[in-house]
């Protein structure tokens, strides 16, 4: 460790990667997005790990991704050649490999929550995949509590409708 | 005849223990007189644990030590600090070009004396002196000879 209890940046990555990893995943909904926003996170965390204040770890990682998440939405909306329509791994998750064992339900989860509006997805995956509370997602998405405490509830409402779609679907 | 407000996003609040005690007294009185008010906490509540309920999504084989590899990691410490030389070299040039370029270009106004104050002096003096030629200076009329 280093001094004043902060962690150097290769220890950040081995013992808190695999929350980064799970957390980045639900947002973006495949493998491949999921490791360039990690890798794109730990280049932040590098830069940031001097300002850091020792507190929650997690939950300081989790905004940063959710950051670099939503800073990738916006510059491919910003792109019309990489615009969201156009890349439909970025907004569904990908057919499982053949060799992938489906997990039944989380895919279903993961998959209705691909559907949800970014900003929305955003708040739902910092609140019940991060744990923060609200306070600390709004100041992660810049956004009033309120804001947050809505976002939660719709985002919620849209996922439940989308797994009793699916399930009717099914 | 009670009648309730519709069930709002105080109930994922509610849910999350993140209500003040005044609103969840408020939701407490709702839930318990409101079978519309039950059923949306219910629906709301399977989305939450849902997701709560996801298992740890892992990265694939190898990614980890790809990241985490010695090669890579001073790759990428050499790419995250080479910017601030690149952009202290630029610096350095860019001001090493102004510099030579003032003092190899000269201005307008290092041609001592000037001349339209020399020549306006000079017709001052012409115009007073009755020196019929050099009175004509201030015309400045260059005409070409003709063959």
């Amino acid at each position: 460790m280093m001094a004043g209890g902060v962690p150097t940046w290769e220890e950040v990555a081995r013992d808190h990667g695999r929350f980064l990893y799970n957390v980045a995943y639900r947002l973006a909904g495949n493998d491949s997005d999921a490791q360039d926003l990690v890798q794109e996170s730990l280049l932040r965390v590098r830069k940031g790990l001097e300002r850091y204040q020792p507190g929650s770890l997690e939950g300081w990682l989790a905004r940063i991704v959710t950051n670099v998440f939503l800073d990738e939405v916006r510059r491919r909306k910003r792109r019309p050649a990489d615009a969201l329509p156009d890349d439909p791994d970025w907004v569904l998750p990908p057919e499982p490999a053949a060799d992938e064992v489906s997990t039944g339900f989380s895919d279903e989860v993961q998959a209705a929550l691909a559907t949800l509006p970014d900003e929305f997805r955003a708040a739902v995956v910092l609140c019940d995949v991060g744990d923060l509370p609200y306070d600390e997602i709004a100041e992660s998405l810049g956004v009033p509590v309120g804001t947050v405490r809505s976002r939660i509830h719709r985002g919620r409402r849209l996922l439940r409708n989308a797994l009793v779609g699916a399930g009717e679907t099914a | 005849m009670n009648t309730y407000p519709a069930p709002d996003d105080r109930l994922s609040a509610y849910l999350d223990g993140e209500l003040d005690t005044a609103e969840r007294e408020a939701v407490d009185g709702y839930l318990a007189a409101s079978p519309e008010w039950r059923e949306e906490r219910d629906e709301i509540a399977y989305a939450r644990e849902a997701l709560r309920g996801l298992p740890t999504h892992e990265a694939p084989s190898g990614f980890w030590e790809g990241i985490l590899s010695p090669e890579l990691t001073r790759a990428r410490a050499k790419r995250t600090s080479r910017w601030p030389r690149i952009a202290a070299a630029a610096t350095g040039v860019a001001v090493a070009a102004v510099v030579i370029a003032s003092l190899v270009i000269p201005s307008p106004d290092r041609v001592t004396p000037s001349v339209p104050a020399l020549n306006d002096s000079h017709a001052v003096r012409s115009s007073v002196s009755d020196e019929p030629v050099s009175h004509l200076a201030t015309l400045s009329m260059v005409t070409p000879f003709r063959k």
